[in-house]
Order: C-alpha cells, then structure tokens, then sequence
C-alpha cells in the first residue's frame, strides 16, 4: 500500500515536469550533437568541417566520432554508447544499411533525433537522409557524356566494389541517361575493387579488346586517376582527349587528370553542405521546429576545365 | 593408395638431406605441369579473342602480375620452411608510401628507394624475431603485422594519397622498357633465375626445405632452423618492400589501400605453383608461374567481355580445374 502510494505521488510530482520539459526547448548549449562518418578518409574530414562550422554558428556541443574499420557492427557499438550517454541528436554515414536497423529504432525510441548523411539505412526509422542521390549523379554523368560524344559511340563503365549500392545505384542513372543516346553503346561494366593498380589493368585491357571506344565513366574513385595513368603511356597517347572521360569525387590526381587534359569531368559530391545540414536538421528536429523532414538531395557538381579553381563543395 | 604415397613422402624420408631431395624432385615435376596449364589457358583465350597474343597487350599482363610473381617468391620461401607472411601486402603499401614520403621531402632517388627497403628489412626482421624469439606462430606474427603496417599508413596518409614530384629517372624502375619488355618484367624473371639458384643449388636452399621437410630432423643434423626462418622472413619482407617501390614508380601515388588484400594473391600464387602450406614442398618458378596464371586469367576474363558478376566465379574455377588437372596428372606419373 505504501509503496503505491509513494509511486504515486512521484508521477504526480513528475507530470508537470514532463510537459514543460516537452514544450520548453533545450537551451542550446545543453544540447550534444554526435555525427558519425564511415571511416576516416579524406572525404569526411570534409563533412566534418560544414558539421563542426554549423554546430559552433548554433552553439550546440559537436562530437565527431570516427569508426575504427567499415565493419557493420563498429558501427553498431557506437551508437549503443552513445544513447548511453544521452546524445540529443545523431547523424550516421551508414556502412551497413541492414546492420544499423534495430540500434537505430532503439536510439529513436530513447528519444535520440537520427537523422543519415552520405550513405542511408532506409528502413532504420531515421527522420531524414541528406547526400547525394546516387542515381540522380549518375544520371547527371551520364547526360554529360551523352553531349561530350555528340550522342554516339562506345562506352565502357568502371566501377569499384561491385556489390556496393551507391556504386550500382550509380550505373543504373547512367543507363537510365543513356536511354536518350540509342547510338551510345555500353560494351562493358568492369569492377576494379577499387584498387588502383587493378583498375589500371582492367583500364588496358578494356581499350585493347574494344579498340573503338570513345567514353569510360569511372564510377568509383579510383577510375578517374586510372584512366589518367593508361593515357599517358606512349602506347594510348594517340586516345587522349579522343576517349572522353568523366569520373567522380576530386582527388588530387583526379583533379590533376583535369587539368592535363585526360578527364573531361568530375562529378563532386558536396561533403562541406552534406555536414552543414545533418546539423542544422537535428537541431531543428530537436527544438521541434522541424516536425515533418523530407529527404534532400545534395546533388553534384559537374567540374571541367572551366571552374576547376573555383566549385565549393 | 596414391594419395596416401604421394602424402606419405616427406615424412618417410628421415634426415635432413634425402627430404630436400625427394621434395626438390617433386617440385621440378609440379612446376612443369602448372607451366602446362599456362600454356592451356591461354592458348584457350587466344582462340576465344585476337586481343590477347599481342605482343603490347601480353607486355602489359606480364606487368601487371609481376608485383604478385615478385612477391610471391618471397612467400614461397616462407611457405617451404612451414610458415606463413601475410604482412606482404601491407609493407608493400608502406614502403611506397615512405618511399613517396622521402620523395616529398627532397630526399636524392637512391635514398628514397633505400628507405622503402628498409621498411620490408625491418618487418621481415620484426616477423622473424617474433616467430623464432617468443615463439609465436607465424599465422599470428604477420597478422599482427599486417594490422600495423596497415594502421600506420593510415595514421601517415590520413586517407590521402600521396603524390609527390619524382625525377624522371625514377620512374623508369616502374614504368620503363628494355627493348619491348617492361622493366618489372625484367626484374622478375631476374629475380626468379636467382632465386632458384639459391634454392635449388645452395646448401643455404637445402636448408630452407630440410626445415620445412621435418624441423627436428633438420635440427638434429645441424641445420640452425632458426637462422634460416629469421633470414627467410627478412627476404619476404624486403622483396614485398621491392614490389612497393616499383609500384610506387609505377603510379606515382602512394594509395591507402595500395597492396589491401595482396597477400592472398601471393599466397595463392605459390600455392598453385605447387607449394605446399604445410611446408617443405614448392619452388621459385612454380611461384612465378602460378601468378602468371592468375594473371592472364584476369586479363583473358576481360578482354573476352566476360560479364563482370561472373568474372571472379570463372576465376575461381579456372584455377581449380587447372591445378586439379596438374595433381592429376603428376599422381598418374606416381609422383
């Protein structure tokens, strides 16, 4: 009888305070934003630049909490600790869509606003996802190569993993592009394990059992520099600028293939806005002046020989 | 009752001496065969493709399986004494990236090169002192090792490759020709010649295969099995360090990821070049053939527009049937 008593009267006590805590936003600097990449390359350094520049303009506290491999269950762990730690919000680059499923409905129900960037779990519960839509990027490459070839000719597409879904989400915009261009014909889809001297391997070969090829799309980051590296040998020198070339993300030697004049284009992702917004969305949903969040598609950026110095990401 | 022949005869020999020899027969016919199967193979995929016996396009196979031939005559060294070096592909990945580094800060070519070595020299030693001095198995030492090695080029690059200005006297180690042979190429069958020298007509050789053959026997008739594991670990880890120069000299980019994975395409190679995992069984050029295999399977594969999905399926298979035919054959021989 006591004991119901007393639990009693704490929920009579709580209840007030349960309802100013739901109605009253949390001060700013109370609130503890964590933002969780796939692993540390060069490309969430850019992330983690607009997600710490946006964190510090709001004034809310930021962790950056990097994954020490790309397994799944990494990943997982993180986000266990973190709702143990009663975070406010988390935004993922997810390594494994399935993997992160139940933590994540697990983290949504302790009242943690999740939100994905770069790489979704769609099925995860998570209020948004903000990056680049791959198939849309794809669709750009492919329209861009579809105008570089005058709309006829070869093409051959290099990719990286060929199980991953980004990649392959990729190919299919290119093909759904290409739908226009019935003269373009794609005479090959070469996976490359996005290993650098594989892809240039795969790269000689490709030109050798299709020598009137006019286009290679370098799907995952090691096509660009690859395609670069066979066209400078003396052997395919007389392919230069005769085999058009569009690759994506801007590493230095993608950038530096620009440049020298063996890769028309690069599609850029746009890392700086993706982190700038996984912020500036959490907070919002955490204040709750963001209750119904769509999907953003943080497009691409296609740079040539003309804004090579200028493109912001 | 020939499989039990056939994996009976290390064991039935008793000193030292005689199981070098019996095993040193076993490889010549091995390796003879494996040859055979190359020859199959690609006389298959240039029926299928005029693309493939060219001498540009044969050129270029031979130099892209040259770093997994040259590196797997360091493994198969490792492999005949009863270990095992799967650190190969991350000092490969380390000694060009500190070659690049040396590169970058305007060290002369020779000191870059010297320093890419050192760093195969000091692994292969670390390997070796682990697996001689405490005792560890060897499986265990270079996966230690190759978690470091991995680890400290992505502490050094942070992800970024990279890419310093080279003088172009460099960049004929990688990307050079004699005549119509690129220079890799050259490097390996140089390498591969002196290595079967080594252990084949050696006393040094003799001693590598006495120890893998029955270490305590080898022990008992005064081969310092030690000695010969340390100095086997140290050769695998220089010529993986090798392989990491030349690569770096033949892309001018020191990648993460550059050797992510290779030890199993070494190992691989020395396995179906005949060598035996559990020691005192394979040769140099068995090695060296079984990477040439896998070489110009992945190039056939391609230029004969093979669906890309089914590529490494094909593979896979290709090689079965190859070395089954090969045990085959040499079991009907009573080999």
């Amino acid at each position: 009888m006591k004991s119901l008593h007393t639990s009693l009267r704490v929920l009579l006590l709580a209840a007030p305070l349960l309802v100013a805590g739901a109605a009253m936003a949390k001060d700013a600097k109370d609130i503890v934003i964590a933002v969780i990449p796939k692993v540390a390359v060069p490309f969430f350094d850019d992330c983690n630049t607009g997600a710490k520049q946006e964190a510090e303009k709001l004034g809310v506290q930021y962790q950056w909490v990097v994954p020490q491999n790309t397994q799944g269950s990494t990943q997982v762990k993180i986000i266990e600790d973190l709702i143990a730690k009663k975070v406010d919000g988390i935004a993922i680059s997810v390594n494994e869509p399935k993997s992160v499923e139940g933590v994540i409905k697990q983290a949504v129900a302790a009242g943690i606003k999740v939100l994905t960037f770069d790489s979704d779990s769609a099925k995860s519960g998570r209020s948004m996802y903000i990056g680049t839509i791959n198939e849309a990027a794809g669709g750009t490459m492919g329209e861009s190569m579809g105008k570089a070839l005058g709309g006829k000719g070869e093409v051959a597409i290099v990719t990286g993993q060929l199980g991953a879904s980004n990649l392959n989400e990729r190919i299919a915009g290119i093909k759904k592009a290409l739908e226009k261009y019935p003269d373009i014909k794609i005479v090959a889809t070469e996976g490359t394990e996005d290993d650098l001297a594989k892809a240039v391997s795969v790269d000689e070969a490709l030109f050798r059992a299709h020598p009137d090829l006019k286009g290679i799309f370098g799907v995952s980051q090691v096509g660009g520099p690859s395609v670069a590296k066979v066209l400078a040998t003396k052997e395919f020198a007389d392919k230069k600028g005769a085999v058009k070339v569009f690759a994506f993300d801007d590493l230095p030697d993608t950038v530096k293939g620009v440049k020298e004049g063996f890769i028309q284009g690069i599609m850029v992702q746009r890392p700086v806005t993706m982190g700038k917004l996984a912020v500036e969305h959490l907070v919002a949903q955490i204040n709750g002046t963001e209750t119904n969040p769509k999907d953003i598609d943080t497009g691409v950026t296609v740079v040539d020989a003309s804004n090579l110095g200028s493109y912001t990401k | 009752m020939s499989v039990v022949e056939s994996r009976a005869k290390p064991t039935m020999a008793t000193t030292g001496s005689s199981v070098a020899a019996s095993v040193a027969a076993l490889g010549k016919i091995r390796e003879l065969n494996v040859f055979l199967a190359l020859i199959v193979v690609g006389a298959l995929i240039s029926l299928a493709t005029p693309y493939f016996l060219t001498t540009n396009n044969l050129m270029g196979v031979f130099r892209s399986f040259s770093m997994t031939a040259i590196m797997s005559i360091g493994m198969v060294m490792v492999i005949i004494t009863g270990g095992i070096d799967l650190s190969v592909g991350s000092v490969l990945g380390l000694s060009s990236l500190v070659t690049a580094i040396c590169f970058g800060s305007g060290l002369p070519t020779a000191v870059c090169i010297g320093a890419g070595l050192l760093v195969g020299v000091a692994f292969g030693a670390f390997n070796g002192l682990l697996i001689t001095g405490i005792g560890l198995p060897p499986f265990i030492a270079t996966l230690g090792s190759l978690s470091i090695g991995r680890g400290l080029m992505y502490i050094v690059t942070r992800g970024v490759p990279a890419t310093p200005d080279t003088p172009d006297i460099f960049a004929v180690l990688g990307q050079g020709y004699v005549g119509p042979v690129p220079v890799p190429v050259v490097i390996m069958f140089a390498m591969m010649i002196g290595f079967s020298i080594l252990m084949q007509k050696t006393r040094f050789g003799r001693h590598v295969y006495a120890t893998g053959g029955n270490e305590q026997a080898a022990r008992l008739s005064g081969v310092k099995t030690n000695r010969v594991k340390l100095i086997v670990y140290i050769l695998s880890g220089a010529i993986a360090a090798l392989a990491g120069v030349i690569s770096f000299s033949r892309y001018l980019s020191a990648e993460p990821a550059s050797g992510f994975g290779a030890e199993l395409d070494v190992i691989a190679a020395a396995a179906i070049g005949g060598a035996s995992l559990s020691g005192g069984v394979g040769s140099v050029a068995g090695a060296v053939i079984g990477a040439a295999l896998v070489g110009i399977i992945a190039n056939g594969v391609v230029l004969m527009n093979i669906n890309t999905y089914a590529q490494q399926a094909i593979t896979g298979a290709v090689i079965l049937i190859a070395v089954s035919l090969d045990v085959l054959r040499s079991r009907r021989k009573g080999g």
